[in-house]
């Protein structure tokens, strides 16, 4: 799903950036392709045991 | 342009001839600096040429050899960096104008450093995409590179402007970075061979960084033995990288003749289905010299560049924030959407990019307690023309600047050392990855050594320009 110009700019908002409107539409044509590929981690699901904790090894 | 008749441009043969006094470092970079002027214009890889500190240098090497002191094994050799490693005294670009708020370098980056002192001479600093984000080395702020085997073409990126120097003979070697196949694109695109060496073998201090935990330092020659050569004169552990691992040297140089060891074997699946015919007969060609059995599927590789192309994002647009927030403007288009997206990814996708790193290490690891080597293409087509807006993968139109990566990303994600041989099996050149297992290096460079030997992989030397 595509997010509206208004989703980007309230979370543009929380990261106290202003988004030109010239650079909307790339903005969320990048969002688009990030949720695509994001899409493919959950689907199917990792074991709930892989965590990629910082752990010291020899 | 004409093949070069009496001038090498391999860094082994400079050495050497400089070394015992048959040529003197001054007439090599007189050479190199004139070819430079003549080509960079049409080609666009030089973005400052600094004739002055390479004359200083190959004076200073030539002084040493006059004393009777050796200047070192890459003595009065040409060597060019990737814009985003500190030049003394100079501003680091990285490809940007933002950039240039920035004050001047105070001194070489680590690299460049082991290198003068290994008696190579910098000749300049190369073009690139802004902040390292694009495969294609086209720059909004300074121009596109092309490619010496064809004009129209990309040189690849984002290390492109340092590929194309070393093809076209501008220069013996030059430093790259790699990220996501910022070396391996380019190295495929242009006909050279590249090393991504393992994440924390080499020092990035007094580099520019893109995404800290999968930026790596590498390099490009036309031979195996010259990036043997280079490898060995740069690695060793500085404190000034934090994620530089504390291990001694890997010389390779000596050893490069020795047979490749173990068993490889060609990566199926992703790395298979994504290529174009020239790529696949291109590993099939590699995987038949090696002697490579069967085939093998990493399963997790789709999930794997997903997870790297989500990191690469939101770590790029975590690192340029404030620069984001005040003049985004001054931003290269291209790079400045995806990095503003980049800032406003969700941390569940940050999350699950973690966690799908951790996976894949496993699959990998389990691959090479079987194997050796794993064989792949590096990109899905040879050099795309400059300007090209989409791709052809597997039957779909993909936009060609994101996408150029998908077959070297999944690698760089988990950190392994590989080398990027040159085929000539079609109008352009294409390249094959020699992927091996984490700190061996060796294994890589001794498989393209063996390639090299065969004739089945070599340097594309004559350009057309």
């Amino acid at each position: 799903m595509e997010p509206s110009e208004d989703d980007v700019r309230l979370l543009a908002a929380l990261q106290k950036i202003a988004i030109a409107p010239g650079h909307m539409p790339g903005v969320i044509r990048n969002l688009v392709a990030l949720g695509e590929q994001a899409s493919l981690l959950f689907d199917p699901a990792l074991d709930v045991l892989i965590e990629p904790s910082p752990v010291f090894r020899p | 342009m004409a093949e070069r008749q009496h001038t090498p441009t391999s860094a082994a043969e400079i050495a050497d001839r400089v070394r015992r006094g048959s040529l003197s470092a001054r007439f090599i970079i007189e050479d190199a600096l004139a070819r430079i002027e003549s080509l960079n214009p049409k080609l666009n890889c030089y973005t400052e040429i600094m004739a002055q500190r390479a004359r200083r240098e190959a004076d200073s090497v030539d002084a040493k050899i006059a004393a009777g002191i050796d200047p070192g094994p890459l003595a009065g050799v040409p060597f060019g960096v990737k814009d985003n490693y500190d030049v003394a005294q100079r501003v680091t670009t990285a490809g940007s104008i933002v950039n240039r708020r920035r004050p001047p370098a105070a001194d070489d980056a680590v690299l460049i450093a082991r290198l003068t002192r290994a008696g190579a001479v910098l000749t300049g600093t190369h073009n690139m995409d802004e902040y390292a984000y694009g495969f294609t080395t086209e720059n909004a702020h300074y121009g596109s590179t092309h490619n010496p085997h064809d004009l129209d073409r990309s040189a690849g990126g984002s290390s492109g402007g340092s590929a194309a120097a070393v093809a076209a003979g501008l220069c013996s070697f030059a430093l790259g970075t790699d990220t996501n196949g910022s070396i391996r694109v380019p190295s495929s695109f242009c006909g050279i061979f590249g090393l991504k060496p393992t994440f924390g073998r080499l020092p990035r201090t007094g580099t520019f960084p893109f995404v800290h935990d999968l930026d790596h330092l590498g390099h490009f020659a036309c031979s195996s033995k010259d990036l043997a050569t280079v490898y060995d004169a740069v690695q060793g552990f500085n404190p000034g990288d934090r994620a530089c691992a504390e291990r001694p040297r890997s010389l390779v140089g000596a050893r490069l003749a020795d047979p490749p060891e173990g068993e490889a074997v060609i990566l199926d699946g992703w790395f298979d289905e994504l290529a174009d015919a020239q790529g696949r007969d291109a590993v099939t060609l590699v995987g038949d010299a090696l002697g490579a059995q069967g085939r093998l599927t990493l399963p997790g590789a789709k999930r794997a560049r997903a997870a790297a192309f989500v990191l690469t994002c939101a770590a790029a647009g975590n690192l340029h924030i404030e620069a984001l927030r005040s003049h985004a403007c001054e931003f290269d288009p291209a790079t400045r959407d995806r990095m503003l997206a980049g800032t406003l990814v969700p941390a569940i996708f940050v999350l699950q990019a973690q966690r799908e790193r951790e996976s894949f290490r496993n699959e990998i690891a389990a691959a090479f307690s079987r194997h050796s080597l794993l064989i792949a293409p590096a990109t899905p087509c040879s050099a795309t023309l400059l300007g090209q807006a989409t791709i052809r993968v597997a039957g779909a139109d993909l936009p060609a600047r994101a996408n150029l990566g998908l077959l070297t990303q999944p690698l760089s994600f988990v950190g392994l050392p590989i080398v990027t041989v040159p085929v000539r099996n079609g109008a352009m050149p294409i390249g094959v990855q020699l992927i091996a297992p984490p700190w061996r290096e060796d294994l890589a460079l001794r498989a393209a050594a063996c390639l090299e030997r065969a004739g089945i992989v070599g340097a594309c030397g004559t350009m057309s320009c």
